[in-house]
């Protein structure tokens, strides 16, 4: 197949039309200031850098600015990665074929809140503690409660289709957006939301377009301003830990806490016993638990003063007549508290053969999976780590499984499920990198063996993950279908071209 | 006072412009790099106005990195250094920091970094624009340095201090030349206290702008310092300035040990006066407060708690408090070293930034610990009018001790 697309390059003439658009202080062509934009958390490939560095580095500070900026790209044939605030875990914002950065971050503005109606309109730049910082004075909340907190933005949620740790309370970013302001690949401005109304929640009028550009990873435009559903700050918080003495002893228990009915469960989380033994062994954040504990299930609760205290006694009945050991508050408020800190350290690495520090990058490996095949995917995803690990010591390590509840609005049924690989990127080079992406396409595959999703909040767009999520897992016909989207939307492939593997849009033969 | 000190002598080895990157450097870079989650980012107060992240601690530490990586020259690095208030948030939020940077002893070091890396460049003859305005700050305070005792003394020039004890006052030459109310308000209160103590008569120059320009002759500066400090017998040295604060605890030692005396902030020192009754606070101070952390002292140096505590003790004031960690995100925009004269524009706009959250608070005064602080917000505040007072918390100590200032 040969693509019937060739892109322009960006010389002097379009830099000065980008320069006209959004100033010459917000436009960048030194090499660091690309550089730095190449990647994002992922694993990323140190030794192929120039690769997915871009040409230049684009900073616009409105709707017209984006729109214009589209406009040039799409008359010259130059590919656009948006960039958000850069911590997504699917190389959405790596560039693939260079082109340009256009990084929204600048568009953080607060536009309007509706105490009335309870909505919220944005600019994509801005992050989710910025927000509520803002509504927290007005007793309002966003519920969006990723691990990034504090730093991804919300135009980058948007785009990812982001998942939040409090979504079985608070739902999930796809199920908070009301409407949105979308500039489309050829500079159009669109606005999309529940049939046409701003604020509206539900609507049976046209097509349900403004999931389309949820979750698209920038393949399909720019987000510019997203009105989201806000909710009223709940009266109480309430995080409760519990130990149990093995994995199954914990999903067990997990089955019958999600199946409760308790509508105050925020989120029901499973440490596998990986994951306790490296926090036991390496985290300063964490309060070591007693040998005996070998897994850990965390709650939380959100609602009235009068629903959580009635619903607590019924959460610690479940836990305590399978034999769980409640934690304690300080272990069950602090870890909670800093949950958004729950980062692995780069200086957690370990080479397994001497037991040294190796400085490694963390990279959660998330999928979404029914209750009933959380076993066998963590004997198995385990399985594959630790081949790897045998064959590349000092490369890679294993820092254990959480299984987070999936679903929005309530917790049974399926999970988040990430196993957190250690890699050390330094040591990279062509045969460890290999290594890594055939590594992701096993664990990929075990996920379609089981009739889950690849992702449930990163998206299926790495190297290595792609080929399974394209070829197999949306291949009755999804597949195609996004390719005739693509297409019909961006006719020249300049939106974050290489990602999905849509550019077989647009090859033949 | 909480241990900060970290010092990475692989630091000391110069980058230059066609040499490799050293794999200590590197590696210290990468450590960075591999967290990429960019807490360090949000914390900034120049990302907040810029919303650029080139202008961050993962920035920086990514684009040396890239340098490493022969992506990027070293010189093209001289413009976008420069965007870096040396305010020590970033170090502090980072998790390498916070959660195993002491065990691991590989504490993120980026305001250390920054500084090397200028320096590094102006020995390249690599200079950034507006250079001129820094060599013209350098010049000044040599004039000051070279001055007469007397001039040096102005500041003090009624209240008779001897030029030795074993308490020293130690004023630099930014409180005896310029920002002297502070200097003249601590020196009042502590001599209304019954503390017996000397200033000495000439020390060497502390400027951040000459560390970070030409680390050899600031050392030698340094020296002189502790000699005339110790050859006036101190055995306590006040402090009155934050930037001074953080060269005789934290800088001073890593090239020259510990010092042969006890240095102690002006706020710590006041506070224990004042709990041991030695300062009595009986004139109401009737005005609506709150409190800026200076970064030097809340970021670098651990010290929070005793400016609330003397503010608490204050008659008739009414205090709205910001809580420290909060503050990691606030600056007033002069920055340590040489960001406001290299960037006068967005110093200005940080600054307005600070005043207006303060206003948001709805107080009428921003009380202040650093005299850096007040002489930045104070020009910020009569360019903007933005309806807050600065003032150093000192003369409001001053005030209700009914001293006159």
């Amino acid at each position: 197949m040969t693509s019937i697309l060739k892109y322009g390059t960006i010389d002097d003439k379009i830099l000065e039309e980008l320069r006209a658009i959004v100033g010459d202080e917000n436009v960048f062509t030194e090499p660091h200031h690309r550089a730095i934009r190449a990647s994002v958390p992922a694993p990323f490939p140190l030794h192929k850098w120039s690769e997915h560095t871009p040409d230049v580095v684009v900073l616009p500070g409105s709707t017209q600015e984006v729109s214009e900026v589209l406009k040039i790209s799409n008359k010259y044939k130059i590919p656009v990665v948006p960039r958000g605030g850069a911590t997504g875990l699917a190389d959405g914002a790596m560039p693939l074929r260079k082109g340009i950065i256009l990084d929204i971050k600048r568009m953080c503005e607060i536009l309007e809140i509706d105490e009335v109606d309870r909505t919220v309109t944005v600019q994509p730049g801005i992050n989710m503690q910025e927000l509520n910082r803002v509504l927290e004075k007005l007793g309002l909340w966003f519920p969006d409660d990723p691990a990034s907190y504090p730093v991804a933005v919300v135009g980058g949620r948007v785009g990812t289709g982001g998942w939040s740790l409090v979504g079985a309370f608070g739902g999930h970013v796809p199920d908070l957006v009301l409407s949105m302001e979308v500039v489309l690949p050829t500079g159009d401005i669109i606005r999309v939301g529940n049939g046409g109304g701003r604020k509206i929640r539900k609507s049976s009028v046209g097509y349900r377009l403004k999931d389309l550009f949820i979750g698209h990873q920038g393949t399909l435009g720019v987000v510019t301003e997203i009105t989201l559903d806000v909710f009223p700050r709940p009266e109480v918080e309430f995080p409760a830990f519990f130990g149990y003495n093995s994995f199954e002893h914990a999903y067990e228990n997990a089955f019958k806490m999600t199946t409760s009915g308790l509508r105050t469960l925020g989120a029901v989380v499973i440490f596998d016993e990986e994951k306790v033994e490296y926090l036991r062994r390496d985290d300063e954040a964490y309060i070591p638990q007693p040998k005996s504990i070998k897994s850990i299930i965390a709650t939380v609760m959100y609602g009235t003063e009068a629903e959580v205290e009635g619903a607590k006694k019924r959460l610690f009945e479940i836990a305590e007549k399978d034999g769980a050991i409640y934690l304690g508050e300080e272990l069950s408020e602090g870890d909670w508290a800093s949950r958004h800190d729950r980062y692995a350290l780069p200086l957690h690495g370990r080479r397994r053969s001497d037991w040294q520090v190796v400085p490694m990058t963390w990279h959660c490996e998330d999928a979404a999976i029914n209750h009933s095949q959380l076993p066998y995917v963590r004997k198995r995803w385990h399985e594959i780590a630790s081949r790897y690990i045998e064959q590349y010591d000092g490369v890679f390590d294993d820092w254990g499984m959480f299984m987070y509840s999936n679903p929005p609005f309530r917790p049974w049924g399926d999970y988040l499920t990430e196993i957190d690989i250690g890699i050390n990127e330094l040591a990279l080079d062509e045969e460890t990198w290999e290594a890594w992406v055939n590594m992701k396409r096993e664990i990929a595959e075990v996920v379609i063996e089981v009739e889950g999703s690849i992702s449930a909040c990163h998206g299926g767009t790495r190297e290595g993950d792609v080929e399974v999520c394209v070829r197999q897992e949306l291949k009755d016909g999804q597949f195609e279908l996004m390719k005739k989207i693509k297409k019909m939307l961006d006719p020249n492939n300049i939106m974050n071209p290489g990602k999905y593997m849509l550019d077989e849009a647009y090859q033949e033969g | 006072m909480v241990e900060l000190l970290s010092y990475k002598k692989f630091y000391d080895e110069p980058l230059k412009k066609d040499e490799p990157v050293s794999e200590e450097i590197t590696k210290d870079c990468y450590t960075v790099f591999a967290c990429r989650h960019k807490f360090c980012r949000e914390v900034c107060p120049v990302y907040q106005e810029l919303r650029n992240e080139s202008y961050t601690s993962y920035g920086f530490h990514a684009a040396l990195l890239s340098v490493s990586r022969g992506i990027e020259s070293l010189g093209n690095m001289k413009e976008t250094i420069t965007y870096c208030l040396e305010c020590g948030a970033c170090e502090l939020r980072c998790p390498n920091t916070l959660f195993g940077g002491d065990f691991y002893k590989r504490r993120t070091t980026t305001v250390d970094l920054v500084r090397k890396i200028r320096r590094d460049l102006i020995a390249e003859n690599e200079k950034p624009n507006n250079w001129g305005e820094v060599e013209k700050k350098i010049d000044q305070y040599k004039k000051y340095y070279n001055s007469s005792p007397e001039e040096i003394r102005q500041w003090a020039k009624d209240l008779e201090i001897p030029t030795t004890g074993d308490t020293i006052l130690f004023v630099d030459y930014f409180t005896a030349f310029q920002e002297t109310v502070t200097v003249r308000t601590a020196a009042q209160i502590l001599m209304k206290a019954g503390v017996k103590f000397g200033v000495i008569e000439r020390p060497g120059l502390t400027l951040g702008e000459l560390y970070e320009t030409n680390f050899d002759e600031w050392l030698a500066h340094a020296k002189e310092t502790i000699e005339a400090l110790k050859s006036a017998g101190a055995k306590t040295v006040i402090v009155v300035n934050p930037h001074e604060y953080v060269y005789l605890t934290r800088e001073y030692p890593k090239y020259m040990g510990s010092l042969p005396f006890n240095v102690i902030f002006i706020t710590e020192y006041v506070a224990k006066l004042i709990e041991n009754k030695k300062i009595k606070l009986t004139t109401e101070v009737d005005i609506k407060a709150t409190y800026h952390d200076p970064c030097a002292l809340n970021k670098f140096s651990g010290i929070w708690e005793s400016p609330r505590k003397i503010i608490e003790s204050i008659p008739g004031l009414e205090y709205t408090d910001e809580d420290p960690v909060s503050q990691w995100y606030n600056c007033c925009g002069n920055g340590i070293a040489s960001f406001k004269e290299l960037h006068p524009e967005l110093s200005y706009r940080i600054g307005t930034s600070r005043l207006r959250k303060a206003a948001d608070l709805g107080v009428q005064y921003l009380l202040l610990g650093c005299p850096h602080c007040k002489d930045q917000l104070s020009e910020v505040q009569t360019k903007s009018k933005i309806n807050v007072e600065p003032i150093h918390l000192l003369e409001i100590v001053a005030k209700a001790m009914g001293l006159e200032v």
